[in-house]
């Protein structure tokens, strides 16, 4: 029996990584290139930042950059052409973006004789032959991770749509409604649920399920909704620190620890688990359980 | 919801910020939620009792809440130990006597009480809830301290209480209570803050 290894994870990656170079011109769907790879789309874009060290949307957009850099000093089509060609709707933006990646002006860069285009952290450039370093946990990387056999889990809950760094308002609400209502005796657990990728998605429209659970018989009413987190087994690490600084650990362990893990993501959400009271403690002091479904064991083998 | 300010008592208080150094304060007359019980701290009974005091805690919270009533923090938990003694002669654990208590404002009623028992009850929450109630407690002048370490640990931290009260020609003479500032579950004992108390009064001769 075999199961994943490091290797399989940066094939894989490669795939994508040779796939984007080769379709520059075209849109490129997060759930297309998940696919290809066979990377669960749940987890694909945190995976992909783990161990590109940019997130799909800024690597496109860096190899459309460069390539317009080196069309600039090697062709003689016009500046508005080649802005159009690296996917800009104005002039205006291709220059203004373009001076923030390399310091200069299209124009002026198509004139100067030689300039150093700063360092990708994965070392993928456009003008070079692919030679990929992926950034995965240094080893004996200090970060704690637990398997976790769950039973599945009956949760209340209360959507939010918008930014994430608005969600306690919803929690706020959520929690009044279900506390009057008795839900809160016997210590229930508060769990999150992040559906989308606020790289992808507009902050307006991202939406976070404030979920608590409850017995069996629970049912559904008014803004409260009801569902069931899968059960199975989870990648469990815990980050301790501000709300707002959750994107790093999952990054950090969605994509750099789990590649090394031997263990392969399931098609399902990511959840936290908060565990203790932000009204109660400092934001460096928050406990934040993260779970990351994974596929069982042997299936992950067999790949 | 609500219109006015939230009330914290933990903040507004200012026998809340105790040091390891024992100091005299005078504590007035103060409100808590509470629960009575018997047993090994941490264990079955004491485990429940503190599930149902939270329980009816947040409940009575968020129903006012909802309400629109005044909204207020609720407060760490409290313990009275009546029968922990000062002078080291404790009884058998499985003997001690504690009533757990969260410090509430003075307009929750017991009428809030009631209706929060009432709808936990219809939660299948188990009679415990029904303990809960309201009591009223004035220890007036007490000296304390902020124990740092494990509860084991007191000891030391009550045998300075108890010269710094001789000092001041007073002793201790009243029942035992501690204010856990930390969660046991999720800090490491080493860490664990605890302020411990006694109400103090002149000492005879």
């Amino acid at each position: 029996m075999r199961t994943v290894t490091l290797h399989d994870y940066k094939r894989r990656m490669l795939r994508v990584l040779v796939h984007i170079q080769q379709h520059l011109d075209e849109s490129l769907q997060l759930e297309e290139l998940a696919g290809l790879a066979c990377f669960s789309p749940y987890h694909f874009h945190r995976v992909f930042k783990g161990m590109v060290g940019e997130s799909v949307k800024e690597y496109v957009r860096r190899l459309r950059l460069e390539r317009a850099a080196s069309q600039l000093k090697l062709g003689s089509a016009s500046v508005v052409d080649i802005a159009l060609g690296a996917g800009y709707d104005s002039h205006e933006a291709f220059t203004r973006t373009f001076k923030t990646a390399f310091g200069t002006a299209p124009s002026q860069y198509r004139l100067a004789r030689r300039v150093e285009l700063a360092r990708a952290p994965s070392g993928v450039h456009f003008h070079e032959p692919i030679t990929v370093r992926f950034r995965t946990l240094r080893r004996g990387g200090n970060m704690k991770v637990e398997i976790r056999q769950l039973k599945p889990m009956r949760v209340a809950f209360m959507r939010h749509v918008g930014p994430y760094a608005e969600v306690g308002k919803t929690w706020e609400q959520f929690l009044t409604v279900m506390g009057k209502e008795g839900y809160l005796g016997g210590n229930p657990m508060m769990l999150g649920i992040c559906h989308d990728d606020p790289e992808v998605t507009p902050p307006a429209k991202l939406r976070y399920d404030a979920c608590l659970t409850v017995g069996e018989d629970f049912g559904p009413s008014g803004d409260i909704g009801a569902q069931t987190v899968a059960g199975g087994a989870y990648a469990v690490t815990t980050h301790t620190g501000p709300y707002n600084q959750l994107g790093r650990t999952y990054v950090e362990f969605v994509g750099q620890w789990m590649p090394r893990s031997g263990r392969e993501l399931r098609n399902a959400p990511c959840f936290e688990v908060y565990v203790n009271d932000p009204h109660d403690s400092d934001p460096e002091e928050l406990l934040t359980d993260i779970y990351a479904p994974l596929q069982e064991e042997a299936k992950g083998a067999r790949e | 919801m609500a219109t006015t300010e939230k009330v914290d008592l933990y903040k507004d208080n200012k026998e809340y910020a105790a040091t390891p150094k024992p100091a005299l304060v005078e504590i007035g007359p103060a409100v808590y939620l509470s629960i009575s019980g018997r047993g090994v701290p941490g264990g079955n009974a004491f485990s429940e009792a503190i599930g149902a005091l939270y329980g009816v805690a947040f409940t009575v919270k968020m129903t006012r809440k909802f309400a629109g009533k005044r909204d207020y923090a609720v407060c760490k938990l409290e313990a009275l130990w009546p029968n922990l003694n000062w002078d080291d002669t404790t009884p058998d654990r499985e003997q001690w006597v504690w009533q757990l208590m969260i410090r509430t404002p003075k307009f929750v009623a017991a009428k809030d009480i009631s209706q929060a028992i009432e709808t936990l009850m219809k939660r299948g929450k188990g009679a415990e809830v029904q303990r809960v109630e309201l009591r009223s407690l004035s220890e007036g002048l007490c000296v304390q301290a902020l124990h740092v370490g494990p509860y084991e640990d007191e000891g030391k931290t009550m045998a300075t209480m108890r010269a710094f009260t001789e000092r001041q020609e007073l002793r201790i003479a009243g029942t035992h209570h501690e204010i856990y500032l930390s969660d046991p579950r999720r800090v490491a004992v080493s860490r664990l803050k605890t302020i411990l108390r006694g109400p103090v009064m002149k000492a005879e001769g």
